[in-house]
């Protein structure tokens, strides 16, 4: 059982209190999680055939080729048309997840163009987009690359921003008269157009871009870290902890760091809808995830290409709207909730 | 004894310099000038001179030289267009006509072309265009400073010599006997402004922006770098009285403005701020490309066909690749691109299948090579046979443990949708497209550069006959910036190649294309994809066309330059009134022009 603090347990107490932000995050975090399962919401594989007798489960794992299932071919069996065939035959079940396309199955006839209206008999729940594949599973899909990836950036941005920004802090003196100076020029890098030239010579994919994000955006959480660091080294505590004998390491990692993570979490929703943010500008510039990577950025080019095909832009800028709104509620009701005073009042 | 002396040095120099030639030469006695004054004029005698024309492209230009590294992107048909040719070919009827040289004359022995060239010709500058200039080019062409060696190899080994016998009298050789219409074709050449170049190990940096003097209707007035360029048309231009010359090229400034993204391109379009779109691609001819501005009348649509050289559009397999040198992998794949699936989806059924890279010469295009059908039985077949039995568990072919991953480089996300669909159905034969989206200039870069495994794009068509040595000599492969990207290396290609450009014969030459054209299928690095037999556009209605509308050889309905451009004018008032919105309505329009089509 976790033990909290008594500090941490009535901010705890504080965030459930803030209704909006406490089912925000409830929301968001069912959310991640359900995406983290997204094979079984949003595939062309089926969640469960019954064939002959056998049970398959065929979305994890390996293919399975359409021979097994009586096709003449070796490729990956067409789940759909085995659907169809089993119930005219009653050989056997399928039973398809509920939205039954793949993130990158086009779903193409002859004699019809895509993209393809909303329909609930297609099984296109918000249409398809100009080659034919289901919004839906891209924007699921998109949804879950685009939270790894900011969540990634945000472990590895802070990871650096804190060491740094706590050792300049604590240490003081040259080694933070140098940083400070090697952060300013850093965080004058023009990083997008880094990412620019970068994107013209190779196509950068998920880890170079998690990378190449990393490398420019450590510096952000230094400056908050820096600070906060400053002011703990300077209280009693602290000076009590060195006059006891403790080392520089236990001070930090137990003492100053512990105390000045307030600070830090308050930030963490934002880098969050910043990180979600910028890739998703990157995928609609084009510099950013490969294609055909499931993106929220190409579906939204697609739909500013195609704005005719209204379902396009809308379900993209919806589901946009709405996770940057959840993760904003959040990081609000976290910042009201590690806030000391009860009250503000502002004139 | 001083007599010898002289003969001797004189020998000499003629050794050293067999192109310069200093002693003036004396004309054969029988030659039989030709001109062609009397096909019919391709231009309107109504059009009316004035006003800007405003086009796009879509990456800004590298460079504004003619040749040398990087001259060969898409804005460099612009400035060729403004480099006039000695002879043209008329575009309906394609006989040679008169451009730079008035008259021309062949020599008994089959490879040498007299022109007399038009006095009145001048460089933008105001220089006279002289037989100077022409020998000036070849000194040029073969220079290592330029640094273009398939014009440093086409100058000596294809055109191997320049003659002059006055200031307006030239001879052409060049290095094999062909037949007439060839000659005046293949052994073309352009003056280049010999009071313009000074060529050293410099050149190709220090000329990289300047603007050479050209001999065309138009000249750059004003570069904005990465913004736009602009070209003026010459105040008495010397064309302005030729007879094929005449009521052309009417706009007064021509601007290319750059335009990164086509769908904005469109809406610049769209606003009135373009004259013309291109509306080739069927997703904005059938949906794009409708609303008010189509339902008032004030944009017309138009689709124009036309009977030119296809470009050769598909998918080039680079044979240096460990994986595409096997040739049973190149046809595997080539079965299982399912082209007809895209043409029948997302391109709307109106493009067609491209059967070979050689559609469109007329005899001189096989009657009977098909492309590979989508077949993908014959493609696990062949995977099979080479060696790529096993399958990974995502379904990918595996051959000492290497998948059967390949990177098709393109250059357009607008082919995305395309290529998404061959990719979903390549993998059904279990071989793994991986799709790498470039900027054009990169992109081309690198498959000139011959670092990519698969290029998906296409090299315009053009010419008489079909050309195969740049493609697929081996003389090209294995070296970068060159167009044979896909590196073939085949002897027998090679012995074909060379008795193609040998002969003159235009039975022996068809004969021997068709061969050739044999052997490529066979050869299987080329996958063709897509032709497009028409030209479709948009236009403000305040653009006016002849009532024929185009020629036969356009490739666009509203080109401003080049030898079918130029044909269209501008309504100024109509112009006002349209952006002045006081025109009453008119009813849509849709031109389908199927004069040529076959």
């Amino acid at each position: 059982m976790l033990k909290l603090n008594p500090v941490a347990r009535k901010r705890l107490e504080r965030f459930k209190a803030i209704r909006r932000g406490y089912y925000s995050a409830i929301i968001l975090a069912a959310l991640f999680v359900l995406s983290l399962g997204a094979e079984l919401i949003a595939n062309q594989r089926a969640l469960l055939v019954i064939y002959e007798g056998e049970w398959y489960f065929p979305t994890y794992g390996d293919i399975i080729p359409g021979e097994t299932f009586g096709f003449d071919y070796r490729y990956e069996t067409d789940y759909k048309a085995l659907k169809a065939r089993l119930a005219e035959s009653g050989e056997g079940v399928v039973i398809m997840p509920p939205v039954p396309y793949g993130p990158l199955e086009t779903d193409l006839a002859v004699g019809d163009f895509p993209p393809h209206a909303p329909s609930i008999d297609s099984g296109h729940y918000l249409g398809t987009d100009t080659s034919g594949r289901d919004v839906l599973a891209r924007i699921i899909y998109g949804f879950r690359i685009a939270l790894l990836f900011s969540l990634l950036l945000l472990f590895f941005n802070y990871l650096i921003g804190v060491s740094i920004g706590c050792l300049m802090g604590f240490w003081g003196g040259t080694f933070d008269l140098i940083f400070q100076r090697i952060i300013e020029i850093w965080s004058n890098v023009p990083f997008l157009y880094v990412i620019m030239i970068v994107a013209s010579i190779v196509q950068p994919g998920f880890w170079t871009l998690v990378g190449i994000m990393v490398f420019f955006g450590w510096t952000g959480i230094t400056w908050y870290m820096r600070t906060a660091t400053y002011k703990e080294a300077a209280r009693d505590y602290v000076m009590a902890a060195r006059a006891i004998g403790a080392s520089n390491s236990r001070i930090v990692f137990r003492h100053i760091l512990p105390n000045s993570v307030s600070t830090l979490i308050t930030f963490v929703p934002f880098s969050v809808a910043s990180g979600i943010t910028s890739l998703t500008a990157l995928d609609y510039l084009g510099f950013g995830l490969p294609p055909p990577t499931p993106s929220w950025g190409e579906l939204l080019k697609q739909g500013t290409e195609n704005l005719d095909s209204l379902w396009l832009v809308l379900s993209v800028v919806t589901a946009m709207t709405l996770v940057l709104m959840l993760v904003t509620y959040i990081g609000e009701a976290i910042r009201e909730a590690f806030d000391p005073r009860k009250f503000s009042y502002y004139e | 004894m001083n007599r010898f002396a002289l003969f001797f040095a004189a020998l000499l120099f003629a050794a050293l310099s067999p192109t310069v030639v200093a002693a003036p030469e004396t004309l054969p006695k029988k030659l039989n000038w030709q001109t062609n004054l009397g096909d019919p004029i391709f231009a309107s005698p109504e059009a009316v001179r004035g006003g800007r024309f405003r086009s796009f492209i879509t990456t800004f230009p590298l460079t504004l030289r003619l040749v040398g590294p990087d001259a060969n992107g898409s804005f460099a048909h612009y400035l060729r267009a403004n480099a006039l040719a000695l002879v043209d070919f008329h575009p309906n009827t394609l006989n040679p006509i008169p451009m730079l040289a008035t008259h021309w004359a062949f020599d008994e022995d089959g490879k040498t072309v007299y022109y007399r060239l038009d006095p009145d010709a001048r460089w933008s500058d105001g220089k006279p265009v002289t037989a100077d200039d022409y020998l000036f080019t070849l000194e040029f062409m073969r220079s290592e400073h330029i640094v273009a060696p398939w014009y440093n190899n086409h100058y000596s080994k294809v055109i191997v010599e320049v003659k002059k016998y006055d200031q307006h009298t030239i001879a052409i050789t060049g290095a094999v006997p062909k037949p007439r219409e060839e000659l005046l074709y293949e052994y073309g050449l352009r003056p280049t402004p010999a009071h313009f170049h000074q060529l050293d190990e410099q050149w190709v940096r220090d000329y990289n922006w300047k603007i050479e003097p050209n001999t065309g209707a138009y000249q750059i007035s004003k570069v904005r770098k990465g913004k736009y360029v602009e070209f003026e048309r010459k105040r008495n231009w010397w064309g302005d009285n030729k007879r094929y010359l005449q009521y052309r090229f009417n706009p007064d400034h021509i601007r290319v403005k750059v335009i990164r993204d086509i769908n904005m391109a469109y809406q610049y379009f769209a606003k009135g701020e373009l004259d013309t779109f291109p509306l080739n691609s069927p997703r904005f001819w059938h949906k794009k490309a409708q609303g008010d501005i189509y339902d008032k009348g004030l944009v017309g649509k138009i689709k124009f066909y036309n009977d030119v050289p296809q470009p050769s559009s598909g998918m080039y397999l680079n044979e240096d690749d460990p994986i595409l040198g096997d040739r049973k992998v190149r046809y595997a794949i080539a079965h299982a691109t399912n082209v007809q699936k895209v043409i029948d989806t997302v391109l709307r059924g109106d493009y067609e299948r491209l059967n070979s890279q050689y559609e469109g010469y007329g005899d001189y295009t096989h009657p009977g090579i098909r492309a590979r059908d989508f077949d993908l039985a014959r493609a696990n077949t062949l995977l099979d046979e080479a060696g790529w039995q096993e399958r990974n568990g995502r379904g990918i072919r595996v051959k000492d443990g290497r998948p059967l991953s390949l990177r098709v480089t393109y250059l357009s996300s607008n082919h995305s949708d395309r290529l998404v669909i061959i990719q979903r159905e390549a993998l059904k034969a279990g071989i793994d497209l991986q799709l790498q989206l470039l900027d054009p200039s990169t992109g081309f870069k690198q498959i000139l550069e011959k670092k990519h495994q698969i290029a998906w794009m296409g090299w315009s068509g053009g010419g008489l006959s079909p050309v195969f040595w740049e493609f697929y000599h081996s003389d090209n492969a294995h070296k970068p910036q060159n167009n044979n990207i896909t590196n073939t290396d085949n002897p027998e290609i090679d012995r074909y190649i060379m008795e193609y450009r040998r002969a003159t014969d235009k039975a022996a030459r068809v004969r021997l294309a068709h061969k050739l054209q044999e052997l490529v299928h066979e050869q299987g690095s080329f996958i063709p994809t897509f032709k497009v037999p028409y030209t479709r556009e948009g236009y403000w209605r305040w653009l006016k066309l002849p009532p024929w509308r185009a020629t036969r050889t356009s490739d666009s309905v509203f080109a401003t330059m080049g030898s079918t451009g130029g044909l269209f004018w501008i309504d100024r008032e109509i112009r006002q009134r349209i952006e002045d919105d006081d025109l009453e309505h008119a009813k849509p329009s849709l031109i389908i022009d199927e004069t040529w089509r076959k």
